[in-house]
């Protein structure tokens, strides 16, 4: 039987995992995709909790309207932030965050 | 005619200027720039006169939008910084065209208006969700205009950097708000103020909630230890872009925080010490972490980042000490009045530095030297601006210090006063080194520097509010008084 726990155990790991790549990484694409996965973990946090909590038998929706509202945002997210990416390769052939260590300070 | 439909029309008309600016290149970048400041104009007017009811909103966006004072306040507080943000963008468009990447200004001059509307709409929010959509629709907004003068290496850096941070704290925030619901069952504010007062609830599953939270919000307001990103894209991005940073984004991030903190330190909630303590620890070492670099800062733009840091702490000490008993106002109308001061005089800084960079002169210290008798007039509105941000009594920036302080003493949270008056002098300290840097003798040119009428007017305007703030503060206070009852009703 999969509880609230198991799916929260998942999410807290895929978080951890996500914050720890975007420290430790210095590759600007993976660091990327390590934060579109801090926000998966929040989704499926978002998710779980609200079918463990149910109304009337029913889980509380409007939890799962805002994994929706996120999905969409991080979707505008990489529009705009692989842009950026494409211009920083432009400009300095490369995408590595030591590229960009300018200011410093 | 609702607020409500004032943002969409703002939307609309930041649209229509991108795509003008795209389709119909003879119309001028100036003349692009002057629309979206007439739209911001006529729309704080339209607000004036708009309905403030809620039952004049349209029945699909009332449970999820509020109309009180504070909202209102906010909403109006948007719309001034971005006609004087555009105002920056339209003096300086010469400098600014020579870095983007057409050499043209489309979205730096329509972006402005959808960012106000994330603004105007954040101020409104009842819950989470919309918190979240209004929050990002700025945040990425601020992407583009932070790398939009992309040939500058600086710019592309800051917009790097921004881009980074920025998504982690979004990522930050969500799992916070995750949490939250999984304590409390609800994600409005409402609901979560009712659910901190429930025994029913856990305690450890609510406050790890709180945590990342309020860690996802103090990234946006720039609170310590949340604020590295700050000085790096402040110096980088374009000068208007970074008083609009420096003033609107922190501004929007500063409601959302008065109204989260609000549910969570309602009436007989179980978490009030750890989220005081929170935010009394995060407003010493902010206003310490901001104050200190400062004074070894040779650039003004990095210099006025870490005094916006600096500010930071002191508001985060606004909102941690609640109502006092020896004012009207509470903690949300003291950051409010803060941040009512805190813009006249950092527009009024950007606006110097703005001026100064399309004469070809860069934002470092050595490179102000002389400015007194290059042109006197903005030596002089410098001074009052610096005047101002370091708390000179006379001047709204002392006002604003003055509440603060006030209300902290009233609680006796003397360990965080002590760093807050060790910022403030050390503010002294660095503000007047560039005034000093202003009248020094020695400059490298005699050029005088010019500046149209029409600008000297706002400029001058701008002074003139600060002065008139810090003589007689009254008719802003008995505005924000008002919030008071409102705040009293959610449960304080």
């Amino acid at each position: 039987m999969i509880t609230l726990n198991h799916y929260l155990f998942v999410s807290g790991a895929l978080f951890a995992l996500g914050l720890a790549g975007v420290v430790v990484r210095r590759n600007i694409l993976v660091i990327y995709m390590c934060l579109e996965m801090m926000l998966s973990s929040a989704n499926l946090a978002l998710v779980a909790f609200s079918r463990f909590h149910l109304t009337d038998g029913l889980p509380d929706y409007s939890a799962q309207a805002l994994v929706f509202f996120t999905i969409t945002v991080a979707a505008a997210e990489v529009a705009v932030g692989l842009a950026i990416i494409v211009a920083v390769y432009r400009a300095k052939n490369s995408i590595d965050v030591e590229s960009v260590t300018k200011m410093q300070g | 005619m609702s607020a409500f439909s004032i943002e969409v029309l703002l939307a609309l008309l930041g649209l229509a200027i991108v795509l003008a600016a795209a389709f119909l290149p003879a119309v001028s970048q100036r003349t692009l720039a002057w629309t979206g400041i007439a739209g911001s104009v006529v729309a704080l007017l339209l607000l004036c006169g708009a309905s403030h009811a809620e039952s004049s909103l349209p029945a699909f966006v009332a449970p999820y939008y509020s109309l009180d004072t504070l909202s209102l306040f906010y909403k109006a507080f948007a719309l001034v910084i971005t006609a004087l943000v555009l105002w920056l963008i339209a003096e300086s468009d010469s400098t600014l065209s020579n870095y983007s990447a057409d050499g043209k200004l489309g979205e730096l001059v329509g972006l402005p208006l959808i960012v106000c509307t994330g603004m105007m709409w954040m101020a409104s929010a009842k819950d989470l969700v919309t918190v979240f959509v209004s929050l990002e629709l700025v945040t990425v907004a601020f992407y583009v205009l932070v790398a939009y003068t992309r040939k500058s290496a600086l710019s592309l850096e800051a917009g790097v950097k921004y881009l980074i941070l920025g998504a982690a704290a979004t990522g930050v925030l969500v799992f916070g708000a995750a949490w939250v619901y999984g304590a409390t069952g609800s994600l409005s504010f409402e609901g979560i103020a009712k659910g901190v007062q429930n025994a029913a609830v856990n305690k450890s599953v609510l406050l790890f909630g709180i945590a990342f939270l309020l860690a996802g919000l103090g990234f946006k307001v720039a609170a310590a230890p949340f604020h590295m990103w700050v000085p790096d894209v402040y110096q980088g991005a374009p000068t208007p872009v970074t008083a609009f940073l420096s003033v609107g984004s922190k501004a929007s991030g500063f409601i959302v925080l008065t109204r989260v903190i609000d549910a969570l330190l309602a009436n007989g909630s179980r978490v009030t010490s750890e989220v005081t303590n929170l935010l009394l620890i995060s407003a010493a070492i902010t206003v310490l972490l901001g104050s200190l670099p400062a004074i070894f800062q040779t650039s003004v733009k990095r210099l006025l980042a870490y005094s916006s840091i600096s500010h930071a702490g002191f508001l985060l000490l606004a909102l941690a000490s609640r109502s006092s008993a020896r004012f009207d106002i509470t903690s949300g109308g003291v950051v409010a009045f803060y941040l009512a001061t805190y813009l006249p005089m950092t527009v009024l800084a950007f606006f110097v530095l703005c001026v100064l960079r399309r004469q070809g002169i860069g934002d470092s210290l050595d490179e102000l030297k002389g400015l007194g008798r290059r042109s006197p007039l903005l030596a002089l509105l410098l001074t009052i601006a610096m005047a101002s941000l370091a708390g000179l009594p006379l001047t709204a920036g002392f006002l604003g210090k003055m509440l603060v302080f006030v209300a902290a003493v009233d609680h006796g949270y003397w360990g965080v006063i002590g760093c807050a008056v060790i910022g403030a002098a050390a503010g002294f300290y660095y503000y007047f080194k560039v005034i000093l840097a202003i009248y020094t003798s020695e400059g490298t040119t005699e050029e005088p520097v010019t500046v149209s009428i029409a600008s000297k007017a706002i400029a001058t305007a701008l002074a003139a509010i600060i002065l008139i703030l810090g003589l007689y503060p009254r008719p802003l206070q008995k505005v924000l008084a008002a919030p008071a009852a409102a705040s009293v009703a959610l449960g304080k």
